[in-house]
């Protein structure tokens, strides 16, 4: 059955790639798993139909039986898991096909690893999307995290890249034991991991207890998508291919966290104190990675910081009770995040992958034409502008949150207003202006190959017109679709303001931008180390920690153990030659000394009685019959007697 | 007649015996020597032939003429070896030839 | 009683012979008084009635023995000999106490044997045919292998004698032969 085929094709390619790259060679390995995510893609269809008409559960299997509970894993087929499924087999597709022109420089050098990796990640990521118990989503959970390690840390070459992976698992890992108890949690109140089911029992489940457990899984979306607090190594995984950024960290792992949310979301709304924190959680990092992402210059990490506001965006959205807005927004999100990153992408292959500082840009309109259009389209979808996909997605949410609360909808503006400006200034930046690469890099840049413009036309395609999908989508969630008049106006309006400051500073230069820079100095050093949270983990989280560990090594391990160690054998090693000394030198040797020296004189001594006197033979031949016939008589007396 | 006491034979060879070994760890020519173990053998046989009488038996006898014999025998060696002696270091007391010492 | 006497006689005889011969410093005195001593003790086997064994010492040791010691201490240049003194007097002193010693327990030794002995029975033979036929009888009955064997004993001693004082060519600068 197709619905079976759309998890399994990713694993059957992973095995292939993994285990056969090297005889099919990096292009084959490329090929082939593209070639997967479009049949994943193609399967994903009719399932997604039929599962809209009627939800469907396909059992897979069952592994252990602990007490009077089996554990399984088996695929849950809804409107909202299917849809979700193949808009995420749809995007790695194309992501895939874009990926095989942009690691064309890694060829040779066994890529069919990464494209391995990949297959991995989506495997996992459907297994998220598409298991129908706790336990199934955990694996995905754990999988997509190790293919985000493996993922940004390719290029393990670089220190940096290393780094970042490092840092990527571990806060991931955070999130993940909060993840873990979450679920353990749901198994104690709930007595089972099935969603179905956990969705028959809350309403007979006292409401703290399930507070406290959507809180801890909460805690592991907040690990997974990079949400304040656990949101540095976001930024930081840029490191890693760019593919790798718009496929993991832009459209479908880090929504994996608002994926589960909306799939749990009956339980969540029976804990309304979690919605808010959720909805706080999602407010803040929206607010905050906007920020961020003006004061920065790395043509990516500013895409990233865009991703991480937009999945406050999202989370705010549930917090405050649109599900299905939230939802939407992460499909329309996933095409035009893809979208930005893949022309960044391509403007980093133009130039050989040696420079990212948007600033090193300028111009290249002229020389890109399709990456160019790419990311007008993108950011145009980003800032919300009618009728681009975003707008309909944003103004559904901000409708939301005004409907909520008024300060919510004033924030979701606002941040509007930031990001249309940040990404437009990155735009602006890059691709007008002036050339200043012009005689600091080699030569000029060249658009890139079809194989990369494909996808991005597609995507460019789909990021316009799936908004326009947002009843049918609605209908299907079983929602209404309402437009809000005031707020799609506000909004649009705001991120008008937005391209129009960037515009005005960047590309007609009416503010200064060093003037600019020096009066708001402290503002942007602000916003640029994100409110000091990176520096305040790095110092003293992770260097505390060292510190910690370092001293309980030194502690423990050196002083107690090593030195109980030393001491021991010191102190036997002193036993033992005591013991040695007193004995064998004391006591054997001075024996066998003595005896010896004994002997020596004594055998001098009664050399003496050889005088070779015949006389005094006799004499002692005289002595010694007198002693026999002594001890004879004596024997023979004792005997009678 | 009273019969001799056997104690009284016995007493004689001891006598004699102790006078002869006496001579022997006393005297220093070898000659002397010699003549000295002759009067210890001399008294043996005196004890052979004394318990022989007590006891009315000859084997007692017999033993003394085989001890004549190997006496002179003994003696006849013996001379010659001294003879031999003093014919390489014209010694004739015994702490001359003292080679064996040590 | 008169044998009783006579023993004493002769063994009074026989113990200051031997002290002449222990004592004495020349050699010939010493063979003398050797001399004396053997004929002495022969009168002590006639008193005990071993007249064979008397008459044998007499003809062995006084004649053949005693004769020959002459003939060593005569024939042989002992001038040529470094002079010493002809007594230790240490081990001398020192083994008297043992000798006495050897007495006591010799003593012990023949009390405990007089006690133990058996009687004899040849008391009557001796009596009737004389004590050397008797002593014959046994010596070449009884005793005849051992009789064998002393004369092999005598034969292998007097070629042991010859070959010992046998006279190497250059031994003597003055030989008498």
């Amino acid at each position: 059955m197709e619905g079976l085929f759309v998890i399994l094709i990713p694993l059957v390619v992973f095995a292939v790639v993994g285990l056969l790259g090297r005889r099919i060679g990096d292009l084959g390995s490329g090929i082939l798993t593209t070639l997967g995510g479009f049949l994943s893609f193609l399967f994903s269809i009719p399932t997604t139909i039929r599962a809209i008409e009627e939800p469907f559960q396909i059992k897979l299997y069952e592994f252990i039986t602990v007490g009077d509970y089996t554990l399984k894993v088996g695929l849950y087929f809804d409107e909202l898991s299917s849809i979700t499924a193949s808009v995420v087999t749809l995007v790695a597709s194309l992501i895939f096909l874009y990926s095989i022109g942009y690691m064309e420089h890694y060829f040779g050098r066994w890529a069919y690893k990464f494209y391995a990796y990949l297959n991995l990640f989506l495997f996992s990521m459907l297994l998220i999307v598409l298991s129908d118990n706790l336990l199934g989503i955990f694996f995905g959970w754990e999988g997509v995290g190790l293919a985000s390690y493996l993922l940004i840390g390719y290029y393990h070459e670089q220190k940096k890249a290393t780094d970042s992976a490092l840092e990527a698992f571990v806060m991931n890992r955070v999130g993940d034991w909060f993840f873990l108890f979450g679920i353990i949690s749901v198994f104690l109140i709930f007595g089972t991991l099935d969603i179905v089911e956990i969705f028959g029992k809350v309403g007979e489940v006292e409401s703290h207890l399930i507070g406290l457990s959507t809180l801890l899984l909460f805690g592991g979306a907040v690990g997974k998508s990079g949400q304040v607090p656990l949101h540095t190594w976001l930024p930081n995984a840029m490191a890693g291919p760019t593919p790798v950024s718009a496929l993991l960290h832009a459209a479908t792992m880090v929504a994996a966290g608002v994926y589960m949310v909306a799939r749990l979301y009956p339980v969540f709304e029976a804990a309304p104190e979690t919605l808010k924190v959720v909805a706080l959680v999602g407010g803040i990092t929206a607010l905050f990675a906007a920020l961020a992402a003006t004061s920065h210059t790395d043509i990516k990490k500013i895409i990233a910081f865009s991703t991480m506001s937009q999945l406050g965006y999202m989370y705010l959205g549930l917090g405050l009770g649109d599900r299905e807005g939230a939802m939407f927004h992460l499909t329309t999100h996933a095409f035009f995040k893809a979208l930005l990153f893949l022309s960044a992408g391509s403007v980093i292959v133009a130039f050989h992958h040696k420079v990212y500082d948007i600033y090193r840009f300028g111009g290249l309109k002229g020389y890109m034409p399709v990456s160019h259009a790419s990311f007008v389209v993108g950011a145009l979808a980003l800032a919300g502008i009618f009728p681009f996909s975003g707008f309909w997605s944003k103004d559904r949410l901000i409708g939301s949150y005004f409907e909520v609360s008024f300060v919510w909808g004033v924030i979701g503006v606002l941040v509007g207003f930031i990001t249309a400006y940040y990404i437009f200034r990155e735009g602006f930046v890059v691709f007008w202006g002036k050339e200043r690469w012009r005689g600091v890099a080699g030569e000029e840049p060249r658009e890139v190959g079809g194989v990369m413009s494909v996808p991005m036309v597609v995507l460019g395609v789909m990021s316009v017109l799936v908004g326009f999908l947002e009843g049918w989508y609605m209908g299907v969630m079983g929602v209404r679709k309402e437009l809000h008049i005031e707020v799609a106006v506000i909004s649009v309006l705001a991120g008008l303001m937005g391209i129009g400051v960037a515009y005005l500073v960047y590309v007609r230069g009416v503010v200064d931008v060093g003037k600019a820079y020096e009066s708001l100095r402290g503002l942007h050093t602000t916003f640029r180390e994100q409110f000091f949270t990176e520096k305040l983990y790095h110092k003293v989280l992770a260097w505390g920690y060292l510190r910690s560990s370092r001293f309980a090594y030194n502690l423990g391990d050196r002083t107690v153990i090593d030195g109980t160690i030393n001491l021991t054998y010191r102190s036997l090693l002193k036993v033992f030659k005591l013991v040695w000394k007193a004995f064998d030198i004391k006591s054997i040797d001075i024996l066998i000394h003595t005896l010896a020296i004994g002997m020596f004189r004594g055998g001098r001594v009664l050399r003496n009685l050889q005088t070779g006197l015949l006389n005094n033979y006799v004499m002692f031949l005289l002595m010694g019959v007198v002693l026999i016939l002594g001890i004879m008589l004596y024997a023979l007396d004792r005997v009678k007697g | 007649m009273k019969t001799i006491p056997v104690e009284a034979y016995f007493a004689v060879s001891m006598i004699l015996f102790g006078l002869g070994i006496l001579g022997l760890i006393a005297r220093r020519n070898l000659i002397t020597v010699l003549m000295s173990l002759e009067l210890a053998l001399n008294a043996v046989n005196v004890a052979f032939v004394g318990a022989d009488a007590h006891m009315g038996l000859v084997e007692g006898q017999i033993f003394a003429l085989f001890i004549i014999a190997l006496a002179a025998v003994e003696a006849a060696v013996g001379l010659g070896i001294i003879i031999a002696i003093f014919r390489y270091r014209y010694v004739e007391s015994t702490d001359e030839i003292t080679d064996m010492r040590g | 009683m008169v044998r009783f006497l006579i023993f004493l006689l002769f063994s009074a005889w026989a113990i200051i012979s031997a002290i002449g011969v222990v004592t004495f410093t020349n050699p010939i005195y010493v063979i003398l008084w050797l001399l004396s001593s053997l004929i002495a003790v022969a009168g002590i086997f006639f008193v005990a009635g071993a007249e064979l064994v008397g008459a044998l010492q007499l003809l062995i040791y006084a004649v053949a023995i005693a004769v020959f010691y002459v003939f060593v201490l005569t024939a042989v240049p002992w001038e040529k000999a470094v002079k010493k003194e002809s007594h230790y007097r240490t081990e001398g002193v020192i083994s008297l106490p043992l000798i006495l010693l050897l007495y006591l327990e010799m003593a012990v030794v023949f009390l405990l044997g007089v006690v133990a002995s058996p009687e004899g029975k040849f008391r009557e033979a001796i009596a009737r045919i004389g004590n050397a036929e008797v002593v014959g009888s046994v010596l070449f009955t009884k005793y005849f292998f051992a009789f064998e064997v002393v004369s092999l004993v005598l034969l292998i001693g007097m070629i042991g004698a010859v070959l010992i004082g046998r006279k190497e060519s250059q031994t003597y600068e003055d030989d008498t032969g």
